[in-house]
């Protein structure tokens, strides 16, 4: 593949997409709003096509680990992986209502969800000895951390409402004054960096864009 | 944990088998489900900012439920979803329910149909609510949503196409909506109806988020967003505030005791390392 094809038709394609949502944003014709929204729209199309390019991405990934540890326990993991996909496009396919139907909400309910719930309940331990193992104040930065996660969580907590009225206001002042302070300038911050990366990446000029072609 | 033996008590104390924390905190979280303790929760400032963005407006007001909710995280936001749906049905207002993540069709599906249904509030599908189904909008999408509804989702969930549905006669785009609520699972999300919805529009807007994504919705509040939920917490505070009881309490009486063993461990490691460094223990960084 070409030079052009590879690094400057992307940067091109973008640099003139780019531009054009710029101009649907910041003035008031008419012909930048429909752009705007045609393009949008397509890129909920294009976000529907990239589910389909997961699970070629997945398989992909599946065969390679496969090759790298061919045991019997890995074919395992691979087949349960096809195994339940299969099992949901059946459900979601072959009954009257597709994904409404009964069927495909009984495996939903009670095999996705509650897998993918017990999967977060889990992680309950892991922060538990997590906060015993790193969470340690060893530094101004790491107190600064301890005081206003502690007070934040402490003020959500019934418990500590009751038996501890004043962390209430306080853990409101720290979520909506340090904390809003110091997030808006995050996000200020943020958006000035964000702004440097787009005009460069409009320009071709973007390190990154050089180093993934 | 560290593979040599600990020898002073410090190091023992920093060297505990996490079985024990794990088998403490399983306990912990047990107890107020058999035993509620049912303590009193104060509703804060965003979660009243949030139910009178709802109560403020007129009945048959249109708004648009941007609904990303999760499976694997719905504990987390449960109480916030149901004590919503309850309110805007109270209060008569006519509501757009649009899903943006793949869980939240069959979320809301449960919700609608058994758990908060709109019929008993004397509401006809098509009159008084749509649902639009699920389709990956993302933030362009939010953006194509607020411009052209039609563009998004030419069809319901149940395949009528827009243009039959009685409601949805004059409806077309943003400025058919009276407010927005955003519900998300990724904390960062918090800015896509800021930039999509409120910067473009000056749309009355409020979010609901985990429990974690607080401190990323709060800089936006008061002045993009009228009002934000949190987490489990602020559900309760909105059940308790709205006067519709639900889950919420029961997830707040599991936090109550479900905490304590969190501040034991952090206190336990704090202390082992403290006695460590100033105690003459063995090591004097954290690794």
């Amino acid at each position: 593949m070409s030079l052009f094809v590879r690094k400057q038709l992307p940067i091109i394609i973008a640099s003139i997409l780019g531009i054009l949502m710029i101009l649907a944003y910041f003035t008031t014709f008419d012909i930048f709003a429909q752009f705007k929204g045609i393009a949008t729209s397509w890129v909920v199309i294009v976000s529907a096509v990239t589910v389909a390019m997961g699970f070629v991405y997945m398989t992909n990934a599946q065969i390679k680990m496969y090759q790298m540890n061919k045991t019997p326990l890995q074919l395992a993991y691979t087949l349960t992986t096809y195994v339940f996909f299969g099992a949901f496009m059946i459900a979601g396919l072959a009954y009257k209502g597709d994904v409404n139907s009964p069927e495909y909400q009984w495996w939903f309910q009670n095999i996705y969800g509650n897998v993918s719930a017990t999967i977060y309940a889990v992680m309950y331990f892991t922060l538990a000895s997590s906060a015993y193992r790193t969470f340690v104040i060893s530094s101004i930065e790491s107190e600064a951390l301890v005081l206003g996660g502690m007070i934040y969580t402490l003020r959500q907590i019934p418990l500590f409402q009751v038996y501890m009225p004043w962390i209430v206001p306080l853990g409101e002042w720290f979520l909506l004054v340090p904390n809003v302070g110091g997030s808006r300038g995050a996000v200020i911050a943020a958006a000035f960096a964000a702004l440097v990366v787009g005009i460069r990446t409009l320009w071709g000029k973007e390190v990154t864009l050089e180093v993934s072609s | 944990m560290s593979k040599d033996k600990p020898v002073t008590f410090w190091e023992k104390l920093g060297n505990i088998d996490y079985r024990w924390l794990y088998a403490l905190s399983l306990v912990f979280t047990i107890i107020p489900i058999l035993q509620p303790l049912g303590l009193p929760v104060q509703v804060s400032e965003p979660t009243i900012g949030y139910c009178d963005a709802i109560n403020n407006l007129q009945p048959g007001s249109v708004v648009a439920v941007s609904f990303g909710s999760s499976l694997a995280l719905l504990d987390e936001q449960e109480a916030q979803y149901l004590a919503t749906w309850k309110i805007l049905f109270q209060k008569h207002m006519k509501v757009i329910f649009y899903c943006t993540y793949a869980d939240s069709a069959l979320i809301l599906q449960k919700h609608l149909g058994s758990k908060v249904k709109p019929e008993d509030y004397g509401y006809t599908y098509g009159e008084d609510y749509v649902w639009l189904g699920y389709a990956p909008l993302g933030e362009a999408g939010e953006a194509s949503f607020a411009q052209n509804i039609r563009g998004v989702y030419p069809k319901d969930q149940f395949d009528t196409p827009l243009d039959e549905i009685p409601m949805m006669k004059n409806i077309n785009d943003q400025s058919g909506i009276d407010l927005l609520i955003f519900t998300y699972t990724s904390c960062t999300d918090v800015e896509w109806p800021v930039r999509q919805w409120v910067v473009p529009y000056k749309k009355p807007t409020i979010v609901a988020t985990l429990g974690c994504c607080g401190p990323m919705a709060a800089p936006y509040y008061p002045t993009q967003i009228q009002g934000f939920l949190s987490g489990s917490g602020m559900g309760t505070e909105l059940e308790v505030y709205s006067g519709n009881p639900g889950p919420g309490a029961m997830m707040s009486d599991a936090k109550n005791l479900g905490i304590l063993p969190f501040l034991l461990f952090f206190l336990l490691g704090n202390v082992s390392y403290l006695g460590k460094r100033y105690a003459g223990g063995k090591s004097k960084e954290v690794k």
